[in-house]
């Protein structure tokens, strides 16, 4: 029995440490990139080609686009998101703590008045150093 | 554990005393009665006064050897501020925040250097990492400065990818993060726990800059504030050689024999790229970018044979070499600029300075009565004692007398050129210290019983 893209499980558990019982996952990739520049191919040596100039422009949303997208921006936007992936990662790590609040206990909890307690002393931090006025 | 809870909160109390205080001064003088604060209760958790209870799970574990280095980073710290905390000045205006950093690196490598769990290993790379790369892109206005700090974060970060690859590995052959023996032999027949190893190798020989991993250093040691250098390039690396002889001397000694030859001819490669490119550089910084690789060459030996001896060698290796190394970057810091011709005549005006550089240089080198030729010794002795790298031994005695030249071009230049330039201010009190640092080297050199008493 052939098997080419499904693994014989009995067969793969007993050989994890076997190359060969990788050869499935070799052949998917084959396929993958295979097929991929087939497509990419076939469609750049098929397909017509009529440039006009509205064709060729950057399409930002049907409106017209207009200056340089390199231009210079406020680095205070920077700032802020920085801080809000910093806020951010404190609020993801409730969300575990959310549904394990009662077996973890007091403990638990003071573990994370810990890590609030550092945050807010960071958050502190950046406010005296005036990180959030604005104008200068 | 002491140590550690105390530089955390020290970091964060540094952060805050830029708004409270006001004069630099001030600030540095909490920080150096900080860092004191540290090694006495350093000294009082490895003697049993320990200050905290908390149940680290066996995630870490103290033993003497790890104190032992715990309070050499902080001494060695310690001179550290003593030297050069005033040049940290002229870096920019985020005075007590470079102090922060310092302090939280501190705190990494307390993590590296008593860890048991891979996942402390990495949590304390990471803390070490990532406050370098801030310090060292710190000179905001200097480009190369910002070159340094952006390339030295992409590498480090990629390295630190491959580290994570090869914990990932390891966890997945033998189930579990905790650095063991006992752990590595239940599965040394998986060819992915190899893989895992190699990696795990790689990743950390990036981290202590050898070669062929080592193309980050120079660049970003010269690109990096001189001051930064010289504590990056001592104290850190240190702890990076400790973290990657604690860990292949805890887990992988069952597999010794699949690793060692690789590890033996990084070495030999190290050493060989090191002592060879550092004799064409024509700035003094560049050129103890490049020793410092070579050291780390000599430093690697301690991975080859674990025994009493090599215990002892990188102890007095990591003191002797970063008190040196240190020493001569206090100076360099005071000149205008790193090229040798700066220390043209250099004797003449300032012959206390120039025999203590002197006698830092030799030990480098490696010359009898100093530090660097015993702690050399030992290096050699532990790899003679493993019984089998006789060819790396003899090559690595070729390659310090390479780097003799080099050294010694510094001093040739110091006492036998005329000057040209107007020559450097230094107070007496640096005068003192840096003296007393030679005598170190030198009593050190001839008594090493002084530093590994501690060690029982």
């Amino acid at each position: 029995m052939i098997h080419l893209l499904q693994i014989d499980i009995s067969k793969a558990v007993n050989e994890v440490e076997n190359a060969g019982s990788y050869l499935p996952i070799a052949i998917q990739l084959l396929l993958v990139v295979g097929l991929i520049g087939l497509m990419l191919l076939a469609s750049h040596k098929l397909g017509p080609k009529r440039n006009t100039s509205d064709k060729l422009e950057g399409f930002a949303c049907g409106i017209e686009s207009h200056g340089d997208a390199r231009k210079p921006m406020a680095i205070k936007y920077f700032l802020v998101a920085v801080l809000f992936v910093l806020f951010d990662v404190e609020v993801i790590f409730f969300y575990p703590y959310a549904l394990s609040f009662k077996q973890l206990g007091w403990d638990g909890f003071w573990a994370v008045m810990m890590f609030v307690g550092f945050f807010l002393c960071g958050f502190i931090y950046i406010i005296k150093k005036g990180a959030l006025q604005w104008e200068d | 554990m002491n140590a550690l809870i105390v530089t955390a909160v020290l970091g964060v109390m540094m952060m805050f005393s830029s708004i409270v205080l006001k004069r630099n001064s001030a600030i540095r003088m909490l920080a150096i009665v900080g860092l004191l604060f540290t090694f006495i209760a350093n000294v009082l958790d490895s003697s049993g006064v320990h200050f905290f209870s908390i149940n680290i799970k066996g995630m870490m574990h103290f033993d003497q050897f790890a104190y032992f280095f715990i309070s050499i980073s902080i001494f060695c710290t310690f001179i550290f501020f003593l030297l050069s905390a005033k040049e940290m000045e002229r870096i920019g205006v985020n005075y007590s925040e470079y102090f922060a950093l310092i302090f939280f690196i501190l705190c990494g490598i307390i993590l590296v250097a008593s860890f048991t769990s891979l996942l402390i290993l990495f949590l304390g790379i990471e803390i070490i990492s990532i406050p370098l790369y801030i310090l060292t892109g710190s000179d905001k206005k200097n480009l190369k400065s910002n070159e340094a700090s952006l390339k030295y974060f992409l590498l480090g970060a990629f390295s630190t990818g491959i580290m994570l690859m090869g914990i990932a590995l390891f966890y997945g052959s033998t189930g579990s993060f905790s650095v063991e023996n006992s752990v590595v032999i239940a599965a040394t027949t998986s060819p992915m726990l190899l893989i895992g190893i190699l990696l795990l190798l790689f990743s950390m020989s990036f981290k202590v800059s050898a070669a062929p991993f080592h193309f980050w250093a120079p660049d970003v040691y010269d690109g990096a504030p001189t001051v930064f250098t010289s504590f990056m390039a001592t104290i850190v690396k240190a702890a990076a050689f400790i973290a990657f002889i604690r860990l292949f001397s805890l887990a992988f000694t069952p597999l010794q024999d699949r690793w060692q030859l690789i590890v033996a001819v990084i070495i030999a490669l190290t050493l060989f790229v090191g002592n060879i490119t550092a004799v064409f550089q024509q700035s003094v910084k560049r050129m103890l970018a490049y020793s410092s690789i070579a050291q780390s060459g000599f430093m690697l030996m301690a991975l080859l044979a674990f025994n009493t001896f090599s215990v002892e060698g990188i102890l007095l290796y990591i003191v002797a070499y970063s008190i040196s190394t240190m020493g001569i970057f206090s100076v360099l810091v005071k000149m205008k600029d790193s090229s040798l011709e700066e220390f043209n005549g250099f004797a003449k005006h300032q012959p206390v300075l120039a025999v203590a550089l002197t006698v830092f240089l030799l030990s480098l080198a490696g010359i009898p009565l100093t530090a660097g030729f015993l702690s050399k010794f030992y290096m050699l002795k532990a790899v003679m004692h493993s019984g089998n790298f006789l060819w790396l031994i003899i090559f690595a005695v070729l390659m310090a007398a390479v780097s003799v030249y080099y050294y010694f071009r510094i001093i040739q230049v110091m006492f036998f050129k005329e000057s040209d330039s107007n020559t450097i201010i230094v107070s007496t009190s640096f005068k003192w210290l840096l003296s007393a640092l030679a005598i170190i080297i030198i009593v050190l050199g001839v008594y090493p019983q002084l530093l590994l008493q501690f060690l029982v």
